[in-house]
């Protein structure tokens, strides 16, 4: 009777799971791609310098639509199961 | 160490293999020839092999099944050898809201399809079910139809006793493991870079710290060994 509670329930904690990973791997690839920007053409000798371009970038990165977009793994498995159900059950 | 190590991939392959057989969804060539419906006490054994009451219904220890009887084209090998007729009975059950995700709710109708489609020997109606599960005899279990249609037959009414030649392509199946194949290649994606950016990183500051630690200890052992000389007798 409340098996669709315990699907909500449990496709909220599986796509929890898949966001986290996805956006820290998405993360991590943005400041691989900051720091090997920056050693292939360093603006400047001083050793703080790198840091701040780095920072400034995840900042940038905190705030872009890419980020955002990854939101949408919890919408995958919704519009899956609709599209299931209604061929399933539509004759 | 080796052999054991490959045994228990063997294993854990077949195991999923298994799971993935009795999980995803085939399609058998059958001609329906009636439908009942039965009650059934379900035991340990094989109660994991049938799935809950009907959505909206409270789940009781014996429940009605209902069945399809039907004599169906044999196949191997996920039906790309097709051999003579057998029997085969399918239950219908609802699949509700979680497992398997079929979520299928309209056993009652799948009854009503199939009642329609019931034909005799002499003038035979063949149909397609679709169906995840397994048939076995000693635990007394079916495999779940959960779709099924009218397969078009031109041929003249005396060559339909054997089943038209009707294959489905297994769409659901092929995007299936594509998919799988997808997920399996983003986790080592992830994985690697998890490894460059943290792990190693990390092992080699525990590395450095541990270097720090054995220098640390040879210049104490030295210290004490210059403090034990100085008790010695001077040459």
């Amino acid at each position: 009777m409340f098996g669709w509670v315990w699907l909500i329930l449990i496709v909220f904690v599986g796509m929890t799971v898949v966001y986290t990973v996805v956006s820290l791997y998405s993360r991590s690839v943005r400041k691989e791609k900051l720091e090997r920007l920056w050693d292939e053409a360093p603006q400047s000798a001083d050793p703080g310098a790198r840091d701040a371009f780095i920072a400034r970038g995840l900042a940038e990165y905190r705030g872009s639509l890419r980020r955002r977009l990854i939101l949408l793994v919890y919408a995958v498995p919704v519009v899956f199961i609709l599209v299931l159900v209604w061929l399933t059950n539509a004759n | 160490m080796r052999r054991i190590r490959l045994i228990l991939r063997v294993f854990v392959l077949l195991i999923a293999g298994l799971f993935l057989h009795y999980v995803l969804p085939q399609h058998d060539v059958a001609r329906i020839t009636g439908t009942e419906i039965m009650r059934q006490d379900f035991s340990t054994w094989n109660h994991w092999f049938y799935a809950q009451a009907d959505s909206g219904n409270v789940q009781g220890t014996t429940r009605d099944v209902r069945l399809i009887n039907t004599v169906r084209q044999r196949t191997w090998l996920f039906g790309l050898i097709r051999g003579g007729d057998q029997t085969m009975v399918y239950r219908n059950e609802d699949t509700g809201w979680i497992w398997p995700p079929y979520f299928k709710f309209d056993s009652s109708d799948l009854q009503a399809e199939a009642q329609d489609l019931t034909s005799t020997a002499a003038e035979p109606q063949w149909v397609v079910i679709r169906h995840y599960g397994w048939r076995n005899r000693f635990l007394t279990i079916y495999p779940n139809a959960t779709a099924m249609w009218a397969i078009p037959d031109d041929r003249p009414a005396a060559e339909r006793a054997t089943p038209p030649d009707y294959r489905v392509i297994p769409w659901f199946n092929i995007f299936f493991f594509l998919f799988l194949a997808l997920v399996w290649g983003f986790i080592q994606i992830v994985w690697k870079q998890f490894r460059q950016r943290t792990v190693d990183p990390t092992v080699a500051r525990v590395g450095e710290t541990w270097d720090g630690i054995e220098a640390n200890v040879t210049t104490q052992q030295g210290r004490f060994r210059r403090w034990l000389d100085t008790w010695r007798r001077k040459k």
